[in-house]
């Protein structure tokens, strides 16, 4: 079990006096993953942002299996248990190794386990060549597959996804959509906000679409019973510690 | 021409025959704005952070502040440090008119807004995302600060040296707050106004050339700073 799941409750926020997002429920579940669509400037990203503990919203109430917060009180536990990532991830002016362990030192992770645990982030995104190279000198796939592995290392409950695949070519689609994969029989909850058709059709467990504020559950063949399944860890982590 | 050629091989063997009197002036100059810079680098570094991160009512009439600030005169910043000092002002009691403390409170004044500024403008090129990245993976607020810092560190050095290039150079302040007295408060550019007006300029050249270089100096390494953070 890595962490618990948690459920966004009353996600209300405004731009500009605009109504922006007007949210009864959204569900982080663990071990699946979510599509989010929507148009541009429907508030995927801002949606993403308050569930990574990044973004203020103007309401919203966190429910977690050891109760429910109001959102800045959860946010520490937001920051902790979920990982946000840009459309086009930024690399910090490091070494790719360095970039991997940036999570692992902040979490003061000892250098021994911290260089192991790099080790095979690498090798897992297939970027143990890369390793001593700037990250910055990275090809777009690569990079993608950098900030998975980045993500990866610090095993979050939930990973968040904006876009990840915009301006890539299929060869480094494919690879990327084979890691999320794998984050996902590994247990890692994934929301990905995307309108890539491909991307509903290959990885979607569950597809929710977000227009004028609201989100709804869209049926389109994708995968049913991540809700069950996230119930049932909800269920387990309300055992846990 | 001869003349001007004379005055300055003079200056010249002024300068490598290690005369005490003149690299006191010197000693004193980077003394004065070494310090001025090392108080008002870092506070001015925080606000800069501040004014990029935070979302505050009047965030966006505080940069245009900072930015109208770097226009005020030398002169103006000298009279308002006289005035605070001078004995019958509000903080005479301190005594510190005339005093390389003195000098150092004008310096700071003058070169805050340009670091602000110029500090702000590198922290905004770091963009948000970097910000959000360092505390989505588990970076507290500090620590995600110190990040975007190492991020953007040739644009903040940039700040720094300009700074630093813009109160080493400066005549009006440190003449009217420090009084331009031998041993204590006479520096580079307050030494090269008093020669040049007595007729001296042999001194005045030296000095001269010193600044010259120095000036020169900074702004190559700026210009590499900025060069390289582009790059990067």
């Amino acid at each position: 079990m890595k962490g618990p799941v948690f459920c966004l409750e009353d996600v209300k926020m405004r731009i500009g006096g605009e109504p922006l997002l007007d949210i009864a429920r959204f569900e982080l579940p663990v071990g699946s993953c979510t599509i989010l669509s929507g148009r541009n400037g429907a508030g995927k990203t801002t949606l993403l942002k308050i569930a990574a503990g990044l973004r203020k919203p103007d309401e919203a109430t966190v429910k977690t299996s050891s109760g429910d917060f109001d959102w800045r009180e959860a946010r520490p536990m937001l920051r902790k248990h979920s990982v946000y990532m840009h459309q086009h991830a930024y690399m910090f002016d490091q070494s790719v190794s360095d970039n991997v362990a940036y999570g692992l030192r902040k979490a003061g992770v000892p250098a021994p386990e911290r260089n192991e645990g790099v080790r095979i982030a690498l090798e897992w995104a297939g970027l143990a060549e890369l390793g001593a190279r700037n990250a910055r000198h990275l090809s777009g796939g690569e990079r993608q597959r950098l900030a998975l592995a980045r993500a990866r290392v610090l095993s979050p409950a939930v990973l968040l996804l904006d876009e990840p695949t915009t301006n890539m070519d299929q060869e480094a689609r494919q690879q990327s959509f084979f890691l999320i994969r794998r984050l996902v029989s590994e247990g890692t909850g994934i929301v990905i906000a995307s309108h890539d058709r491909a991307m509903i059709g290959q990885l979607g467990d569950h597809h929710l679409n977000l227009t004028d504020g609201k989100l709804r559950e869209v049926d389109d063949g994708s995968r049913p019973a991540p809700a069950r399944a996230a119930d049932a860890i909800l269920h387990s982590a309300g055992k846990a510690p | 021409m001869g003349e001007i050629l004379r005055t300055t091989g003079d200056a010249l063997i002024l300068l490598f025959s290690g005369e005490a009197a003149l690299w006191d002036i010197i000693a004193i100059s980077f003394s004065v704005s070494l310090r001025a810079i090392l108080v008002s680098a870092p506070l001015a570094i925080l606000v800069a952070f501040v004014l990029t991160v935070g979302r505050f009512p009047g965030r966006r009439a505080l940069i245009s502040a900072f930015n109208s600030l770097m226009a005020v005169p030398a002169v103006v910043i000298g009279l308002t440090v006289y005035l605070m000092l001078s004995r019958s002002g509000p903080m005479g009691d301190l005594k510190l008119l005339f005093t390389q403390t003195a000098m150092i409170i004008g310096q700071i004044l003058l070169a805050f807004p340009l670091l602000v500024a110029m500090s702000h403008a590198a922290l905004q090129a770091a963009e948000r995302d970097a910000w959000e990245t360092a505390i989505t993976l588990g970076a507290k607020p500090w620590q995600a600060m110190l990040t975007i810092m190492r991020e953007v560190r040739f644009g903040l050095l940039a700040a720094v040296i300009a700074g630093f290039a813009r109160i080493i150079a400066e005549v009006g302040c440190s003449m009217m707050v420090g009084g331009n007295i031998l041993g204590v408060t006479r520096n580079i550019p307050t030494a090269i106004a008093l020669e040049t007006s007595k007729g001296e300029f042999v001194q005045g050249i030296a000095l001269g050339m010193v600044l010259l270089f120095l000036a020169l100096f900074l702004n190559f390494v700026l210009s590499f700073m900025q060069g390289k953070g582009e790059l990067s």
